[in-house]
This record gives structure tokens, sequence and C-alpha cells, in this order.
């Protein structure tokens, strides 16, 4: 799986191959290659939206910091 | 030559015609006050009353406030807000009294402070209507409200380079310093004093001289505090000068006043923004800063909602997904006791590509059954 992807192109990826498995027309032959294809796509955004979260936590408290610096 | 008499027989003969000709009455009489000296401790006053025409001194009596009327002074001093001092023009009751020794006077019993407060605020109100007049760019009403180019003058969203005009070493100069420093939120504030006298005849242009002052040096100040003593007595009229009035009116700096009075507006606090006294400019100061930090406080808020709500929006979508993923799985179709059928390791979809005695393999959770087909019928559930 392309690491190089954004959150949002592997979401929107991961959402077509959801509805994909939701509509239940991909044969039964191509499922386990989808599904595994899906986990990665899946592990690819929750990795984006757990370093998203960190970098907004370490801006935050950047923030306040300087701001502790200038009183 | 006649026989002389004493002199005291002829200032009783004075005495009792003066006293037999004005005993009991009282006049009222317009005069200006003149040598005016008071006595606060025995509570009195001694002074000419004295009468002008053309600049001309036409007459003058010497007139004396006792004990028992020299609240009348207090009176005058606290509901007209000037000092009781030469050159004021008073309306009072007087009754004339002669003393052998201390000759003619006139008693005051009483001051018309009505009449005294309609000529001032006639005179207030002359200067306020021609402040409108003369300068109807700058100065305007509007219901009763004078809307002028300094008052409607934007405050910048943080204060912070304050211009401060008031007298060396006074209240009104300790309470507003005070009041910003001590300041809860330990806010900085860089101030530079523009020190002068505020009260006297000529404070009016002793405090626009240093508003000139503070437009010559270029300063980027945020504001301009004009600030005046603690609610001390004081002479009130240089506020209620015109030219100092229209020169505020104009200002590029806000102004802010606080001279210590509560009842009365000077034409000054009409022309700039008021806060009464020098500590409430000073918490005006700090408020108007305070508001902008919660401004700040509120959007760091809005920002943290909004970025959580996205992520658990988003995070709720992953999960949703991870479940359909999970539920469209393979093994966990097997895990759920179905089966797949598979022959020569190729899946079969379709049922109809099965045909009798076709060797199958039925892959089950743990186990894989191979079997021949011996018969094929239709599901008919």
């Amino acid at each position: 799986m392309k690491s190089d992807l954004n959150y949002n192109e592997a979401y929107i990826k991961l959402q077509d191959l959801v509805e994909q498995l939701e509509d239940g027309n991909i044969p039964l032959d191509k499922l386990a290659a989808k599904v595994k294809q899906a986990n990665e796509l899946l592990a690819v955004c929750e990795n984006k939206l757990r370093q998203l979260e960190a970098d907004i936590e370490v801006a935050s408290r950047s923030v306040v910091k300087t701001e502790k610096k200038k009183k | 030559m006649t026989d002389s008499i004493r002199l005291s027989t002829l200032t009783q003969l004075i005495q009792d015609t003066i006293q037999s000709r004005f005993e009991g009455e009282i006049f009222t009489v317009s005069a200006r006050i003149m040598n005016v000296k008071k006595y606060e401790s025995s509570r009195r006053c001694y002074l000419t009353l004295e009468e002008y025409e053309y600049g001309t001194k036409v007459t003058e009596i010497r007139a004396v406030f006792w004990a028992n009327t020299y609240s009348e002074i207090e009176k005058f001093e606290k509901v007209l807000r000037q000092p009781f001092k030469d050159g004021a023009e008073i309306t009072c009751k007087v009754k004339v009294r002669y003393h052998k020794v201390y000759g003619l006077n006139l008693d005051v019993l009483q001051i018309d402070v009505a009449h005294a407060l309609g000529t001032l605020e006639l005179e207030r109100q002359q200067t306020l209507e021609r402040l409108v007049r003369e300068n109807p760019e700058s100065i305007q009403l509007y219901d009763g409200v004078y809307r002028t180019y300094n008052n409607r003058l934007p405050l910048p969203l943080v204060i912070s380079k304050i211009a401060l005009i008031t007298a060396p070493n006074s209240d009104g100069q300790r309470d507003f310093l005070q009041e910003l420093k001590q300041n809860k939120h330990q806010y900085q504030f860089t101030i530079t004093e523009f020190l002068t006298t505020i009260q006297g005849d000529n404070a009016h242009q002793l405090i626009l001289e240093q508003l000139q002052l503070i437009e010559q040096s270029k300063e980027p100040f945020d504001l301009v505090a004009i600030v005046r003593g603690g609610g001390s007595l004081g002479d009130f009229k240089p506020f209620d000068d015109y030219a100092l009035s229209a020169y505020v009116a104009k200002f590029p700096v806000p102004v802010f006043t606080g001279i210590g009075h509560d009842r009365n507006q000077s034409i000054v606090d009409l022309m700039a923004r008021e806060q009464k006294t020098p500590t409430k400019v000073a918490a005006m100061i700090v408020e108007h800063n305070f508001s902008f930090e919660n401004t700040l406080i509120d959007l760091r808020r809005r920002i943290s909602d909004t970025i959580t709500r996205q992520l658990d929006r988003a995070k709720d979508r992953l999960e949703q997904a991870k479940r359909i993923i999970r539920l469209s799985s393979p093994q966990d179709i097997l895990n759920r006791g179905f089966a797949i059928i598979t022959h020569n390791d190729q899946i079969i979809v379709d049922p109809k590509k099965i045909t009798e005695q076709m060797q199958l393999q039925t892959i089950l959770k743990n186990e894989i059954i191979h079997s021949t087909v011996t018969k094929k019928t239709k599901n008919e559930k």
C-alpha cells in the first residue's frame, strides 16, 4: 500500500471499497483481496489521524507556552 | 466753629440712624466678590462686594459671612463646583450693619445658588452650541448626545501605550497608576506622563499644551487619559473651556476623562469618553484588554471544539468502515458457519458451473471437506 497518500485520498479510496463491500457485488474470489486492501487503507487513515491528533496537541501546548512567556 | 462732640457720640448717632432705617430689612443684591479671606477654623469669611459698569468699579462695600452663614460658601462650592474666590459673581441676601469700631458692613445671610447655577448653565449651553455650530465636521448633537470625531474613534483591540495628563503628585495620578499597575490580570502598560497644573485660571491652556505635546511627539499612543483628583472639590471651569473642548473633540487619539466628579459632566467629558474618576478610567482600560483576552479564549475553545468534533467524526467513520470490512472478510463468513466451495482452487460463485461427478472442496472454519457431486437439485426454500 502506498503510504504517501494523504488522509483524504486514503479515506476516499477506503469509502469506495467499503461501499463495494456493502453492495455485496464483489465476487467471492476477489473478496479477500478487497478486504486486505480495505484493511491497509484503514490502517493508513488511523495512523494519519493519530499523527494529526498528536500534532494538534503539540501545537496547542506551544501556543500556551508562548503566551505564558509573554506575561 | 460749633462745639465739638465726642466721636463715639457721632458714631452712635450714625449707628442709631442706620439701625432705625435698616433694622430688620433684608436686601437681595448681585455683586462681584473680591478680597475674599476665608477663615475655615473660625468659619468666617471677609470680603468686599463690588459692582462694575463697563469695566469700571462703581461701588464697593465690605461684607462678612459669620459662623452661622459660613455653610452658604460651602454650599456654593459644592453645587457650582467652583471655588468661592475673587471674581465670582453672586446674588445674595444681605443685612446692613454698622458697628462703631468695625464700621459699615453687609452681613451676608444667603447666597442664591440657583441663580448662580443658572448663569453657569447658560454659559455652558452657549459654549456647547458654539462648539456644534463652529465645528460641524467634528462635533454633532444627536438625540441629546454629543458625537465627536474623538469619541467615535475606534479603540485598538489591546490598549498598552497610554499618555497620561495629570497633576504631579496628585491623588488622581496615584489612583490611576495604582489601578493599572496592580491589575489582577498582570497586563503590562507603557505610560508616558504629561504633568501639568489641572486646576486654576490657566489650567485649560496648560492641558491644551500637553495635548499639543502628545500630538507633536508622534508616539503611537493608544489612548490619552486626562485625570484629576480623587473626588476633591475643584474648579470645574477649565473643562468647560471652548478651546480645550474643541481641541479634544478633534484629537486623533481616543481621550478618556476621569476628572473626579459624579453629578455633572464637563464639556470636555462630552467631547471625549467619560469615566468619572481616575480609578474608573484605569479599570476601563484593564477591562477592555480583558474583554479582548476573553475573545481569544473563546476563539481558542471554539477551534478546539471544532477540531475535536472533526476528529471524533473521522474516528466514527473509520470504526464504521472497520466493522463493514470485518463482516465482509471471508474468514468472518466462515466464522459465522458459512462455507466456501472451490473446484481446482477456484471459488465457485455460480452454482450453474457445478455438475454431477465434479470434485469439490467445501471450506469450513477449521476443515476442508473433499467430495464428489452425486446429485444436484433446486433449493426450493
